[in-house]
């Protein structure tokens, strides 16, 4: 039995000192507190165990279109956290929603008025905010965009195959799903499927085809004295986001990939057949149009990562917030005690729990004031408005580089 | 390990898409969590020997149940119940919905059931266990099944539109019969339950809110309640309504589900020790006697309340009427 | 305005119970808490020197969705933070808060949670009171809307928040600190910062530094403290509990 001897012989002695990978495992905390503030004699900048600022977020790619079987598609890139989103569109006749035919006698009168809305569209007269109403209560109620994320298997380790949503995979498709209700990014119309009865009269000189029909979405009707057109059914967007690799922060990118992939969202022109009593739709890929989406919501995510959690320990008490700040100010010439790290990775976010999410637009293509779409923060007390003052700063910053690469893709 | 194929437990859900689920675990574990910590061996020869003197730990008869307590909430079939210790909400709810392809006449009727860790510590959230999916088995039975709500008053126009009424059961605290406990709880919530009303007029459904129209009360065939026995002491001894601690020192349960007309719709021996089959027989005419009990409370309960609704909304009216 | 009304350690099974109704949104939450308890089936999910922090939402009439999921990990983050996980009995063992909405519309799926969201908050901290958890300190929330005119309005009714620009769902602890923001809608850094003062007022009451650099607790106006109703409603369950040594006394 020689072999044991041999295995032992070459074994050099431990050293005392560890690779940096290693430290990394068994020390995480002290390991990016060592990297976050390097000791003052060495001169060294604050810098994340990654390399990068910490405001500073991961090199980010997408890519549009890359699925041909979806009506639209994107897969972002954020460093190693990679989100595919297709975009899948289908028809909902209306005569398959329970709800459509029931009107409430009291209240909003909302469904009221959706048999009268095609009416009051044609008269091109319509209050720019009670559009706004149907919009939403057609998307929100109807549940005309259904995203849904999976964590797939594999992406990072501990998802294993056959295994139901994890409560983070449902909880990111609440947030996609809300944010797209509170954004009001996609517009009901693109997605209604209209149909103008044709005037029956006899004066009538000729009868227009589907087509033309179709069209009229703007205009005002030729034959505004025929039956109010009606809506015969309803494209829903099933907006299904995959993470194919999770290495921290998969908010940023499952949003991203959905923004992208309904920008690249093409819906197939549709009308109602009146001799087939059904939807038909287009092949030619002309007819097609673009999704038309409001304004381009992007989503930062930051985590905080505090110096004291490093002992293992935190004090019982805890000082008031006023005395806190105060002794932060004194202390302001030593050592930093948290971080704000942006875009945090896999690594980060098993050292942070303090998280805050931004969402910003920018009015007019970029050029206007920067408008907050959402803003979040729980888990710590170290974000407080002077943090998030800047952190919106920080989101308004990105948001031009985003929209700089999702223009290119 | 789990197995490749794993499935979780309870999920019978409409939608496809984002369907929550939750974690999956090994049968075994479920078992051994829905298990309330078991009873000292001199606890349940103290409750067994007393029982054998005909006593139970509480002073009750061996047919006699725990003084039951209900009261409404605001909402019209809000419901909350109070067995002993055994403490229950109820809450009706109903909306307009497709029916199903197979039966356009009819409305839809569902019971849903969760224990949660409010009701014991030994029930773990987002997991089923054998307790839940046996109450749930005999709910739908007693209640659904027996067609005690007429599914085809919910019907509102053929094929297109129906009422899906909805009866949550929140378990707030348990201590034994959950089973009847439950079922009061629900029938009384029907009963008290009022839907919007809804008229068709050119195809159209139009549901009045409560402020326009009075709301309807649903239609109830009959008012079928189960009463659960439990046998001791080789089956000398059987009694009603068993706390906790009775539960667990029972060697078989006996379910009758039997309304006012004395007419059985459900009848379970589930397990334990056999019983005798003419226990059977005396233990219905004791069921019935209960169940018309029962539903005498309820009724005297529920009446007091719409009277004081009633009293109120008219109080209301004329205050409006005043201001106007 | 009639201000909110809770209850505490109403149930017998569970260690801690308290139930809040907040009159304006409607809502009626029962909160339990189990702690500290075995949590034998995710033994591989505890922590060695810490306790688990567990949150279950129960809807009152429709069943969990992903809604429910994303408001419990909200919910987990804050309490996880407040509760000191790491007292003794603590450490490897579970803190299970179930919260049942047993009064109020359900929220449908892809609605926004914001409007339930102070009072599971709320509901939470009064249970984990009264099953005695330690915790660092405790917390108030504040529910605002800014109207499409600009006005902030305090716990707006769902028809309300439906028809605001944005909606705020604040927390702050007993010391002063933020703990959490939920903002949704369209607005502007300045706005949430009036939003921010606002909520401070409705859950501290004005503070004003006084010369000596010590707080002082003005009136929050007519809008009630949050934080004062969490100390009376707790103070009067002490005094309900103790009675029997008061009366002695």
């Amino acid at each position: 039995m020689a072999a044991p001897e041999a295995k032992v012989a070459p074994s050099i002695p431990p050293s005392l000192s560890l690779p940096p990978s290693q430290f990394a495992r068994l020390q995480p905390h002290a390991y990016l507190l060592a990297h976050l503030s390097p000791p003052p004699a060495s001169n060294q900048p604050s810098i994340r165990a990654n390399g990068r600022a910490p405001s500073q977020f991961r090199v980010t790619s997408a890519n549009a279109g890359s699925l041909t079987h979806t009506n639209g598609s994107a897969v972002v890139r954020i460093g190693d956290t990679a989100a595919v989103c297709g975009v899948r569109a289908e028809l909902l006749h209306t005569e398959d929603i329970a709800s459509w035919s029931v009107s409430q006698a009291s209240g909003s009168h909302k469904r009221r008025r959706l048999a009268d809305l095609g009416k009051k569209s044609a008269e091109e007269d319509e209050e720019d905010e009670e559009d706004d109403e149907e919009d939403r209560a057609h998307i929100e109620d109807l549940n005309l965009l259904v995203p849904n994320l999976s964590l797939s298997t594999g992406c990072a380790p501990g998802f294993i195959p056959g295994a139901p949503p994890s409560a983070l995979a449902q909880s990111l498709s609440h947030q996609i799903l809300s944010l797209l209700h509170s954004t009001r990014l996609v517009r009901a119309d693109d997605l209604r499927i209209w149909y103008q009865p044709p005037n029956l009269g006899p004066e009538e000189p000729e009868r227009h085809n589907e087509d033309e029909q179709m069209d009229m979405d703007a205009e005002h009707s030729p034959t505004s004295e025929s039956k109010p057109r009606e809506i015969k059914a309803f494209w829903v967007l099933y907006i299904d986001v995959m993470i194919i690799s999770l290495a921290g922060n998969p908010f940023d990118a499952a949003w991203a990939a959905v923004l992208a992939a309904l920008r690249d969202t093409k819906l197939p022109k549709a009308w109602w057949d009146v001799d087939n009593e059904t939807i038909l739709c287009s092949d030619n890929i002309s007819d097609a149009r673009k999704l038309c989406l409001r304004g381009l919501p992007v989503a930062s995510s930051f985590g905080v990562f505090e110096a004291d959690a490093a002992a293992g320990w935190r004090p019982n008490v805890i000082p008031d917030a006023e005395e806190q700040k105060a002794q932060d100010q004194k202390r302001k010439k030593g050592s930093q005690q948290s971080w704000i790290l942006a875009d945090p990775d896999g690594y980060e976010e098993g050292l942070s729990q303090e998280r805050a999410c931004i969402v910003v637009d920018k009015e007019q293509g970029g050029k206007g004031k920067t408008v907050i779409m959402k803003m979040e923060k729980h888990g710590g007390w170290t974000v407080d408005t002077e943090e998030l003052r800047q952190l919106v700063d920080i989101s308004a910053r990105r948001w031009d580089e985003m929209k700089r690469m999702l223009d290119q893709c | 390990m789990r197995p490749a194929t794993a499935k979780w437990p309870k999920m019978v859900q409409k939608k496809t898409f984002d369907r929550p689920r939750r974690d999956s675990s090994p049968r075994c574990a479920i078992r051994k969590m829905s298990k309330e910590a078991p009873l000292s061996v001199a606890e349940r020869e103290f409750i067994l020997e007393a029982l054998r003197e005909n006593v139970r730990l509480d002073g009750r008869g061996a047919d006699q149940f725990r003084s039951l307590n209900l009261s409404f909430g605001d909402e019209y079939g809000h419901v909350k119940l109070q067995l002993g210790k055994t403490s229950i909400v109820v809450r009706i709810s109903s909306e307009v919905t497709k029916p199903r392809d197979d039966r356009p006449f009819d409305g839809l009727f569902n019971i849903n059931l969760e224990l949660s860790a409010m009701g014991s510590p030994a029930w773990e959230n987002g997991r089923s266990n054998e307790l839940e999916a046996y109450v749930t088995h005999v709910l739908d039975s007693v209640i659904r099944r027996s067609n005690a709500l007429d599914t085809e008053s919910l019907c509102i126009l053929k094929g297109v539109s129906c009422w899906s009424i909805r009866a949550d059961v929140h378990i707030l605290d348990y201590d034994g019969n959950l089973t009847d406990a439950a079922c009061i709880a629900i029938m009384t919530g029907l009963q008290h339950f009022r839907r919007p009303d809804a008229v068709v007029r050119d195809g159209q459904v139009i549901v009045y809110g409560v402020e326009e129209r009075v709301p309807v009360a649903l239609n109830i065939t009959h008012k079928p309640l189960s009463i659960t026995f439990n046998a001791f002491n080789e089956g000398h001894n059987i009694i009603v309504d068993a706390t906790r601690k009775e539960e667990q020192s029972s060697e078989g349960e006996l379910v009758i589900g039997i309304n006012n007309g004395g007419d059985v719709c459900f009848l379970s021996k589930f397990s334990g020790a056999p019983v005798d089959a003419m226990e059977v027989v005396t233990r219905s005419n004791v069921a019935l006697e209960k169940v018309k009990e029962i539903n005498a409370q309820v009724e005297r309960v529920m009446q007091a309340d719409l009277a004081k609704r009633a009293k109120k909304g008219m109080a209301e009216e004329s205050r409006a009427e005043n201001d106007r | 305005m009639v201000g909110p009304t809770a209850s505490l350690s109403i149930l017998s099974r569970a260690d801690g119970s308290a139930s809040l109704k907040c009159p304006t949104t409607g809502y009626n939450v029962l909160g339990s808490v189990n702690a500290p308890i075995e949590l034998p089936a995710r033994r591989d999910a505890l922590k060695p020197e810490e306790a688990t922090v567990e949150v279950f939402v129960k809807p009152g009439n429709t069943t969990a969705g992903v809604g429910e999921r994303y408001v419990e990990g909200i919910l987990r983050s804050v309490l996880q933070k407040v509760i000191l996980g790491r007292e003794r009995g603590f450490p490897r063992r579970g803190v299970v808060i179930t919260l049942a909405i047993i009064g109020g519309d359900a929220v449908e799926r892809g609605d926004s949670y914001l409007n339930i969201l102070p009072t599971l908050l709320q509901v939470s901290l009064l249970a984990l009171l009264s099953a005695a958890v330690p915790m660092s300190m405790t917390f108030s929330t504040a529910l605002l809307g800014v109207t499409k005119s600009g006005d902030i309005i305090c716990n707006p009714s769902a028809a309300e928040a439906k028809a605001a620009s944005s909606l705020h769902v604040l927390a702050f602890s007993s010391k002063g600190h933020l703990l959490l923001d939920e903002s949704q809608g369209r607005f502007e850094f300045e706005q949430w910062e009036s939003v921010r003062e606002r909520a401070f007022s409705i859950c501290r009451g004005m503070a004003t530094p006084g010369a000596d650099g010590d707080v002082t607790m003005g009136d929050g106006g007519d809008e009630a403290r949050i934080n004062g109703f969490i100390c009376e409603t707790v103070e009067d369950h002490l005094h309900r509990d103790y009675s029997w040594k008061i009366d002695s006394a």
